[in-house]
């Protein structure tokens, strides 16, 4: 299978639409001639709104180019990905910018923070740029969420790696954005503090409505999402609904066998 | 070997990093080489020139100095009668010996009265034509002059002021004004050392210089074969006596040579401590390079140590770096270093000096010495860092980039720093409060020594309170990206210091100049205001004397109340305290004198300086020689006889106009010296009737319409003068300044360029987050700024200090008042935030093209 349109274009979430971003038939391709290489093929995929989404995939089978080009970071070759009814392939640098900083949230696997500034400062960061003040209320159900309140002041040098990380999860959060990209987020992080960003990140899914896209290779960080898609060789190949660990890493071993014996 | 290897390869990985510093050790290197080559180049054509021009063996009169000057206090040259000629030639070894007259004391105009003298402050010479002007000049157009009504003058001058065969020239000299037809025109042989050369048969030289035929400057003799100069200088020796000068060709042109020397000396030196300057500023610069090398490397160092790379293979594989760069900068330096000097060839041949390329000397002290000076410096500056490399620990490898401050190190610096500074402002309040010059100067001498060392160690440390101050006044504004330019900026104080003060010993240095400079201009300004009491002032730019016709004119002149002469003159002095002074100066002026010029006394009224064999001097002199009032004097005036005089006024040594003169009366020198020796007037001083001021300035104008080379000058126009004359000079210190202001700018782009390279990562976050190009752009602007203005603050500031003190030491010269000139000061403070802007322009513009996922990516 290269679709993984399966959601009804609109559902039971108020005015917006049901789908937050969708990609068609998009193909990213590096060089050409003979040496060109085909990250994503033809790929066709809706993320549900409200919804964690989680993409697995082996090494190379082009889940963080999916993620890239779905958050406005990466060009495409050919193809139209939206977010919700915007087409951002084809914009310029200027609204793309704009459109990542108002609509958008990222957390990435490592240097999320910028060391110059404290954690507070980090947290509204997004929303300083594009020269917004911050919904107070809002900011401060989010940092009690991911349990930062005293260490707002710190810069990121003196928290750990679970806390950083935490804090871009709740930057992420801060400018209430359609939908947030995690690429890998807990991949630094030793099981406990991963389970605990993850938490997270499931609780503002919950309790908080927000739609979230995460890249990962790990069995236990895909089965906090509420469906996990499946990438190799740059299609989608599979899909899952209500993971859990054991599943998902049935799925991959499943994945890896066939991949040795073809 | 494998240490070269690596140190091979990270110089060529990281070259563009090395770019910037190596045009820093490029500048530099190149100052110093075209300073040496232009200079020995102007040797090599001044030498060739004077052996060209030189006889075998020159005659002149015992007035006459050693480079063969021909001027003298009367406004003409010493000469000697013709017989001397007739002696020369019948003297043993003579082939032939030749009369000649000349003279510089002399100005030339066309037909409209402008004055054809070269601009540049070369000479005017006028003289007869003669067989060794033969030898140097070629006749290109016309014949030589023939008659009184004919003179020939120099391609070059004809050239400039577009003269032609048969045009109208009027030579004035003391003599009086003679008028002439072109009838040709000779060019130059050898290079034109910038004089503007006019020729005239010698019966008319004779009459137009000196005033009587029969007399000669110089007697030029040529050997017999065979006839060395020295024996031929023996011979002509012989045959005169002692009455008269006799030098060789080769003493001739030493002579000359020592002229030039000591004033090409003194241009090679000040050039040489600008060229020093600027090394210093690049110091920083490759500090800074090389700390931001070795913070980059930290994990690949770290690395080295952890598979067995000693301390001493690590520092030493930076230095190799830095030897490779400071070899690089200074080879491509000493090139470019002749090249500058063809430039400034060029430069002089605008100014009507045309040196020849084929004169180009370039000495092989020249590139030793630039590559000397290049590696060294380089490899002293990287000297630190390097040794930071070594202390890198093999954990390094594992630990994330990064170094951790050190808290110790910049407590022991901020000792060191208050220590040096204290010190340095402790040196500048003894200065400011000494009250004797000589000792005073010293401890200003070594107070902006320390004070600079010490605000540079200190400089780190002010960074965190200047910027936040900067910040809070600028940044503010812009918001969130003003706010990281400035956690941006204090980052790294260690790096921002370094980048700031290198611009600070430039910006330091403008500062003190200009507050000295206008603190002279208003101190005499003040002065001016308060002592001068006449209207006028009449001199020659070019420092010649006021002929007697001149002087004629300017008395002729309606609506003037009086008009004061002012001579000086020299004498051998015999003071109370029994002591022979020898050609000690005395300034011979008329009575009113001391209305013009209302000189404080501190005994004595100095009108009676006036009187009859009477004089003043001044304080200091008194006190040195124990001259009272009414103590005696006797003076022995050159080419004079013997007076007493009596000293009737001791003036205060503490002015500025005048400082140091010792007056007595036109009439009292004219009792002792005859009246063909009399010296000219130096100055002429006209004091308009009451009202009519603006009349007579304008008839005085039209009087010495026909003497262009004097310039009337009210109190308004000499102010100006006096303005534009230091201007001039702070100018073109300024401009040599500028090459140190240079190397500091690169610093600024350097550290910027680098920071950015450093701070890929976050870009590329703040990028994905959402931080548009134009505010990314904007942020690396403001940082540049921030560090730019910090560099300003502290300079200025610290020029300020220094300039207060030096006219304070200086008020003990007559430096009264201090002024500090805002709008310079405002100005370079304004223009620092745009050379932080410049300095952007680069580094933002590569930051803002970078691409967001690889930026995300890098390690």
């Amino acid at each position: 299978m290269t679709s993984a349109v399966t959601i009804p274009r609109h559902g039971g979430t108020g005015g917006r639409t049901a789908v937050a971003a969708r990609a068609r038939q998009v193909v990213k391709a590096y060089g050409s001639g003979e040496t060109r290489v085909v990250a994503l093929d033809h790929v066709d995929v809706d993320i549900a709104r409200g919804q964690f989404t989680a993409i697995m995939g082996p090494s190379g089978s082009g889940k963080s180019t999916l993620m890239h080009c779905l958050a406005g970071l990466d060009t495409v070759t050919s193809g139209q990905i939206y977010l919700d009814e915007t087409e951002i392939t084809g914009l310029k640098d200027k609204k793309l910018t704009q459109l990542r900083r108002d609509r958008i949230g990222f957390i990435f696997q490592a240097f999320n923070l910028l060391p110059t500034l404290n954690a507070l400062e980090n947290i509204t960061l997004p929303m300083d740029i594009a020269g917004r003040k911050p919904d107070k209320q809002w900011l401060a159900r989010v940092v009690d969420t991911v349990g930062l309140s005293d260490r707002l002041r710190h810069r990121p040098s003196q928290l750990s790696g679970g806390q950083q990380q935490r804090v871009a999860v709740a930057r992420a959060l801060a400018a209430r954005p359609e939908i947030i990209f995690g690429d890998e987020p807990t991949g630094n992080l030793d099981s406990r503090a991963g389970a605990e960003v993850l938490g997270f990140l499931r609780r503002s899914v919950d309790e908080l409505g927000q739609t979230i896209v995460m890249v990962t290779h790990d069995p236990v960080a895909a089965s906090y999402a509420d469906r996990v898609l499946y990438l190799a060789d740059g299609r989608i190949v599979d899909e899952m609904y209500k993971p859990t660990a054991e599943a998902v890493l049935d799925r991959m071993k499943d994945f890896d066998a066939r991949g040795r014996t073809s | 070997m494998t240490v070269l290897k690596t140190s091979m390869r990270n110089f060529f990985a990281h070259k563009g990093r090395m770019a910037l510093s190596a045009i820093a050790v490029l500048l530099s290197v190149a100052f110093v080489c075209g300073t040496l080559v232009f200079t020995d180049t102007m040797n090599t054509t001044f030498d060739k020139l004077f052996q060209a021009t030189s006889s075998d063996v020159t005659v002149s009169a015992k007035g006459a100095s050693d480079s063969g000057e021909t001027t003298s206090d009367n406004g003409r040259p010493p000469v000697m009668p013709a017989s001397v000629l007739a002696k020369v030639r019948a003297a043993q070894g003579v082939k032939s010996a030749e009369g000649t007259v000349f003279s510089t004391s002399v100005t030339v105009v066309d037909h409209k009265k402008d004055n054809l003298s070269p601009t540049s402050g070369g000479p005017t010479i006028v003289g007869s034509w003669n067989g060794n002007d033969a030898r140097t000049m070629k006749i290109t157009s016309g014949t030589a002059p023939k008659g009184p009504g004919q003179v020939m003058v120099d391609a070059d001058t004809a050239d400039k002021h577009h003269l032609k065969l048969g045009d109208d020239l009027g030579v004035i000299s003391a003599v009086g004004t003679h008028h002439a037809k072109i009838s040709g025109i000779a060019d130059f042989q050898v290079t034109n050392p910038g004089a503007a050369i006019f020729y005239l048969d010698t019966k008319t030289a004779q009459q137009t210089l000196v005033g009587r035929t029969g007399v000669y400057t110089n007697v030029n003799v040529t050997a017999a074969s065979g006839v060395s100069d020295p024996q031929l200088k023996q011979h002509v020796r012989a045959a005169l006596g002692t009455g008269y000068k006799v030098q060789t060709a080769k003493e001739t042109a030493d002579a000359n040579q020592k002229d030039v020397e000591s004033f090409m000396n003194v241009m090679k030196y000040a050039m040489l401590g600008f060229a020093g300057i600027a090394f210093l500023v690049g110091i920083f610069l490759i500090i800074n390079t090389f700390s931001m090398l070795v913070a980059q490397r930290t994990r690949e160092i770290g690395l080295m140590r952890a598979i067995g790379s000693s301390r001493k293979q690590v520092n030493r594989s930076v230095l190799v770096e830095a030897t490779l760069l400071g070899v690089l900068g200074s080879v491509l330096g000493v090139g470019a270093g002749v090249g500058l000097a063809v430039g400034l060839m060029k430069l002089m041949g605008k100014l009507g000096m045309h040196l020849s390329t084929t004169d180009l000397t370039v000495a092989w002290t020249t590139p030793v010495v630039g590559l000397l000076l290049g590696v060294v410096v380089t490899v002293l500056a990287a000297y630190l860092p390097a040794r930071r490399a070594g202390k890198v620990s093999p954990m390094a490898a594992l630990r994330d980039a990064g170094a951790p401050a050190d808290a110790k190190a910049g407590r022991i610096r901020a000792l060191i720093g208050i220590v040096l500074t204290g010190a340095g402002g402790y040196s500048l309040y003894l200065a400011a409060n000494a009250d004797k010059a000589s000792g005073g100067s010293l401890w200003l001498g070594l107070g902006v020594v320390l004070s600079l060392i010490g605000f540079v160690v200190i400089g780190p440390l002010l960074v965190a309170g200047v910027v936040r101050v900067l910040g809070a006044v600028l940044l503010r504004m812009f918001g969130p990206v003003g706010r990281m330019a400035e956690r941006n900026a204090l980052r790294n104080p260690r790096r921002t210091g370094a980048t700031g003060a290198a611009l600070m010993i430039g910006l330091a240095l403008v500062a003190c100049l200009s507050v000295v400079g206008s603190s002279m201009v208003a101190s005499a300004t003040d002065q001016l205001d308060k002592t001068v009491g006449t209207d006028f002032i009449i001199q020659s730019d070019s420092g010649q004397l006021v002929t007697p016709q001149a002087v004629k004119a300017v008395k002729g002149t309606p609506g003037l109340a009086r008009v004061d002469e002012y001579k000086t003159y020299e004498g051998d002095y015999t003071t109370p305290d029994g002591r022979t002074l020898k050609d000690t100066d005395i300034t011979a002026a008329d009575p009113a004198y001391a209305t013009d010029l209302r000189t404080k006394t501190v005994a004595g009224n100095l009108k009676d300086a006036y009187l009859p064999n009477s004089m003043s001097v001044h304080e200091k002199f008194a006190k040195a020689h124990g001259i009272h009032l009414g103590s005696k004097i006797r003076i022995a005036f050159k080419d004079g006889a013997t007076a007493n005089l009596t000293v009737r006024a001791i003036t205060s040594s503490d002015v500025v106009i005048d400082s140091g003169a010792k007056y007595t009366s036109i009439a009292t020198l004219a009792k002792y010296v005859p009246a063909d020796k009399m010296p000219l007037d130096q100055l002429v001083f006209a004091t308009a009737k009451d009202g009519q001021q603006d009349a007579a300035y304008k008839s005085l104008k039209s009087a010495l319409h026909d003497y262009p080379q004097y310039k009337v000058r009210d109190q308004t126009d000499y102010k100006q003068a006096l303005k534009d004359q230091i201007g001039q000079l702070l100018n073109m210190i300024y401009g040599l300044l500028a090459l140190a202001i240079i190397v500091a700018i690169l610093g600024v782009v350097n550290t910027l360029a680098l920071s950015v390279v450093e701070r890929t990562r976050e870009i590329g976050l703040m990028r994905a987050i959402g931080l548009s190009r134009r505010q990314l752009r904007r942020m690396i602007r403001m940082e540049s700024v921030v560090i730019a203005l910090f560099g300003a603050l502290l300079g200025l500031g610290l020029g300020m200090g220094w300039g207060a003190t030096a006219q304070k030491l200086l008020a003990l010269e007559g430096l009264k008042v201090l002024e500090i000139p805002w709008p310079t000061l405002i100005t370079v403070f304004l223009g620092s935030a745009l050379v932080g802007l410049v300095a952007a322009l680069i580094p933002a513009f590569r930051a803002g093209r970078m691409n967001v996922l690889n930026a995300i990516a890098t390690e």
